[in-house]
């Protein structure tokens, strides 16, 4: 593996929080989701963010995205607020996401899909076809796309139609494909969910892969030997944060066993 | 003789503005209708300068291009917002309004509907020479095509007719990229447009009625969407056919809407049976 | 004066698209489908009509209803066809609509090749025009008008009141939960589509009785009337087919007399600003 890899995140701008969520609220016409919900993700993390269904753990990402604005309560990411921006910006405050449903491209390959996401490619720009320096970024691109799969074990099915493979693989082609777009801090949304069991140490390798590399995680998740084993900090959603702390203070947290376990979690 | 080059050249005009609608339709989703409205902009743009202010032809088809990109650029804006059907409708639309303006605004040579008495260059007089310039620039056309769409931005461009919202994530403006190649394919158009003036050296509105947007969608239907291949391979195949029903011994007034009625059933049968035509690397999803 | 005249004729126009676009606006509404090919159901009804009255010298009434039952028929045959096994094969709206299109290329083809473009007209005398004070027309622009009504009417009752009316309205509210909670789709569909054809079939009964039919009549008139239903909207679809039916026979009566060489125009610009305009265009 060169020293360059393809996990690499933008240089750090020293920022301590990359996210910071102060008593933020949402509802939804008469619908209460959540209010009141403050917690730090500090830079070169892994948050895990948990809860049951319906929490509005995923309502987050998507404000976070610009995909919904906050009723109340402040969302800001290195310390710019994020209340008024548009999904197309979320990449430019260095924010990239993955969907619970995926959508890959897909009539695409594999790896088109994660050579599409790449930034500033010089190749996207017609005008710039008829000059020779798009095609170096191209095969720079490609490599660290080949990369990025093999880190996933896709690499052989590089060349399928994404809507061919498995659910489980394109949840995974989904993860590459929002790594390739070089965002500082990842928003993964349910990334082991529909994924077999056999393959969950795949993800936890490539995310401890991403930490090691300097990004900043993210991640709703409802698989908790993922959440023990990779995440340096745990929130639980549900109308409010009801416990944050690390994976063993909250998984035996009364409320949260109340709430959303059911039982004390032995790894 | 003379008609087979005359044939050919048909043939490449159409070939041109099938690469065009598919760049729209096949590689980047935008349900176009009425795409043969900038063709006729070309057309008449072409026309309208060598005739009346005697520019030479050569000269006029940078400006056909450039005035129908142009126009393709400012009609596609309002209508960014549209879903695939409504889009359709409203493109369907535009052309109609397009041909129907042309016929009430443009200027006309004395004595007839539309306009004639181009002047050409020599090499332009010749069915053999026209025919060569005309398959020359045809060439170019296709070459750019596969440039741009086996490129990153062909790549772009198909992720944004596969989910738009998702490319949106990726921090791409989906409506630049639309709007980009728009008005390329508008450029493409009137290109077209502009040769085909000189090939039939007598055109009027009735020659870009939206009956032959709907034969350009049986064109590239056939052919195939998001498919360079199949753009040339429908028109070159339909128009063939046509001129072949044309020989075949049907009285002249049948074998027009013998070919139309047998157009029209192509589309229902590609929408219901094959709707990635021959060798569409796509297939009609909405 | 002239322009009372111009009023009367575009009244008497709102007749035709209203009879049209209550039958488009309803297979839209429920069912999402872009049925172009409503052109040339109404084709069919006014040719057969042509053919039966004219041609064959059969009585008007038994004429007309001929026309009507093989107009409906059609329209259902176009869904059974080609709708329900295109959508069944993974189509969507805009399959269909390029299906329909198709469809409707390839009536008109046949009855160009078969009339030779020529116009026909159903009725065998003149109709006789009607002069009270300042405006003339005739009796059948009221004997257009009031069955219109009348049929409006009764079609409101029948789709509030009945319990297939019922059926219809869930399956536009909302097509999938109406499947779900046990509502015979397929048999609510088919209702709708002998319903609306017929509709059509009595718009082109009229048209081949009084101006005459030609091959691509039902185009024209569907067009203008598809402008009628984006104008009104499918929240209230009667109110809103019958509303814009009206508005759109002042305006076409209106341009017809003022600048007939911009009809076209005007009703395409208004039928691409109403697109834009309306967020939901037809969804309404």
């Amino acid at each position: 593996m060169s020293s360059a890899s393809s996990l690499d995140a933008p240089p750090a701008s020293g920022v301590a929080n990359k996210l910071e969520v102060h008593d933020l609220e949402k509802h939804f016409g008469g619908v209460q989701v959540f209010r009141h919900v403050s917690f730090d993700v500090p830079a070169g993390t892994i948050t895990a963010l948990i809860g049951p269904n319906g929490a509005g753990k995923t309502t987050l990402i998507n404000m976070a995205c610009g995909v919904f604005h906050a009723d109340g309560g402040t969302l800001t990411k290195d310390g710019r607020s994020l209340a008024a921006i548009k999904p197309a910006q979320a990449l430019s405050y260095s924010l990239a996401r993955t969907f619970q449903d995926v959508r890959v491209f897909p009539t695409m390959t594999v790896l088109e899909n994660v050579m599409v996401a790449f930034p500033k490619q010089p190749g996207d720009r017609p005008w710039m076809l008829f000059g020779g320096s798009w095609r170096s970024v191209e095969e720079a691109n490609r490599s660290a796309a080949l990369d990025l799969l093999e880190r996933l074990e896709l690499a052989d099915d590089a060349d399928r139609r994404a809507e061919d493979i498995p659910f489980g693989s394109q949840k995974l082609l989904g993860l590459a494909r929002a790594t390739a777009t070089g965002a500082d801090t990842l928003l993964l949304d349910e990334t082991t969910t529909g994924l077999a069991i056999s393959r969950v140490p795949i993800v936890l390798a490539f995310l401890r892969g991403l930490k090691e590399a300097g990004r900043t995680i993210l991640l709703i998740e409802h698989n908790m030997d993922v959440v023990t084993d990779v995440a340096d900090q745990v929130v639980v959603l549900h109308g409010t944060v009801i416990a944050s702390g690390t994976p063993a203070q909250v998984l035996h947290d009364p409320q949260v066993i109340h709430d959303y376990l059911g039982r004390i979690y032995d790894a | 003789m003379d008609y087979f080059y005359f044939i050919i050249t048909v043939i490449c005009i159409w070939v041109m503005m099938s690469l065009a609608a598919n760049l729209v339709l096949g590689y980047s989703g935008q349900f176009t209708c009425g795409h043969v409205g900038y063709l006729a902009i070309g057309a008449y743009t072409t026309g309208i300068l060598n005739i009346f202010t005697g520019m030479n032809f050569f000269l006029t088809l940078p400006l056909a291009v450039a005035i129908t990109a142009l126009t393709a650029f400012l009609t596609l804006i309002p209508l960014l917002r549209l879903g695939p059907l409504h889009f359709g409708i409203a493109t369907l639309g535009l052309n109609v309004v397009i041909v129907d303006l042309i016929h009430n605004l443009a200027p006309r040579v004395q004595g007839a509907e539309g306009l004639f008495g181009l002047t050409m260059p020599a090499v332009m007089m010749s069915g053999p020479g026209r025919c060569a310039i005309v398959v020359v620039l045809t060439a170019l056309c296709v070459w750019f095509s596969r440039i741009l769409v086996s490129s990153p931005f062909g790549r772009t461009l198909r992720a944004l007719r596969d989910r738009p919202e998702a490319l949106v994530s990726l921090g791409k403006d989906v409506d630049y990229y639309r709007i980009l190649v728009w008005t390329i394919s508008g450029a493409l158009a009137g290109l077209a447009g502009g040769l085909y003036t000189a090939t039939l050296s007598y055109i009027d509105p009735t020659v870009f009625v939206v009956l032959f947007s709907f034969n350009l969608l049986v064109y590239i239907g056939v052919g195939g969407l998001a498919s360079i291949l199949g753009s040339v391979l429908g028109a070159t195949l339909l128009i063939a056919f046509g001129e072949a029903l044309r020989f075949g011994g049907l009285p002249s007034d049948i074998s027009g809407p013998v070919q139309q009625a047998l157009f029209g059933l192509l589309l229902v049968v590609i929408m219901m049976f094959r709707r990635q035509g021959l060798v569409g690397q796509y297939e009609f999803r909405e | 004066m002239a322009l009372l005249q111009v009023l009367i004729s575009g009244l008497s126009l709102s007749g035709y698209y209203a009879v049209l676009a209550i039958g488009f606006g309803m297979i839209f509404a429920t069912l999402r489908i872009f049925h172009i090919a409503h052109a040339a159901v109404f084709g069919l009804a006014g040719y057969m009509f042509f053919l039966f009255h004219r041609m064959y010298q059969i009585d008007i009434w038994v004429s007309g209803a001929l026309a009507l039952v093989l107009a409906a028929v059609f329209g259902l045959l176009i869904d059974l066809g080609i709708y329900r096994p295109l959508l069944r094969r993974g189509g969507g709206t805009f399959s269909v609509f390029i299906a329909s299109l198709g469809l409707t290329l390839v009536f008109e083809s046949v009855a160009l090749m078969l009339t030779k473009g020529t116009l026909s007209v159903a009725r065998v005398g003149a109709l006789a025009p009607v002069t009270i004070g300042p405006v003339s027309f005739r009796w059948f622009d009221v004997e257009v008008v009031v069955p219109v009504a009348l049929l409006y009417a009764g079609l409101y009752i029948a789709v509030m009141r009945t319990r297939v009316g019922l059926e219809i309205r869930a399956l536009a509210d909302n097509a999938g939960l109406a499947g779900v909670v046990g509502i015979n789709t397929d048999r609510t569909r088919t209702a709708i589509f002998l319903g609306a054809s017929a509709l059509a079939g009595l718009a082109g009964i009229f048209t081949a009785y009084d101006s005459g039919m030609v091959p691509t009549s039902g185009m024209d008139l569907l067009f203008i009337t598809i402008v009628a239903v984006i104008f009104g909207g499918s929240r209230y679809l009667f109110m809103g087919a019958l509303g814009g039916s009206i508005i759109m026979g002042l305006v076409t009566a209106l341009a017809g007399f003022l600048f007939p060489q911009w009809v076209t125009i005007i009703v395409f610009s208004l039928l691409i600003v109403l697109l834009i305009v309306r967020p939901n265009g037809l969804f309404g």
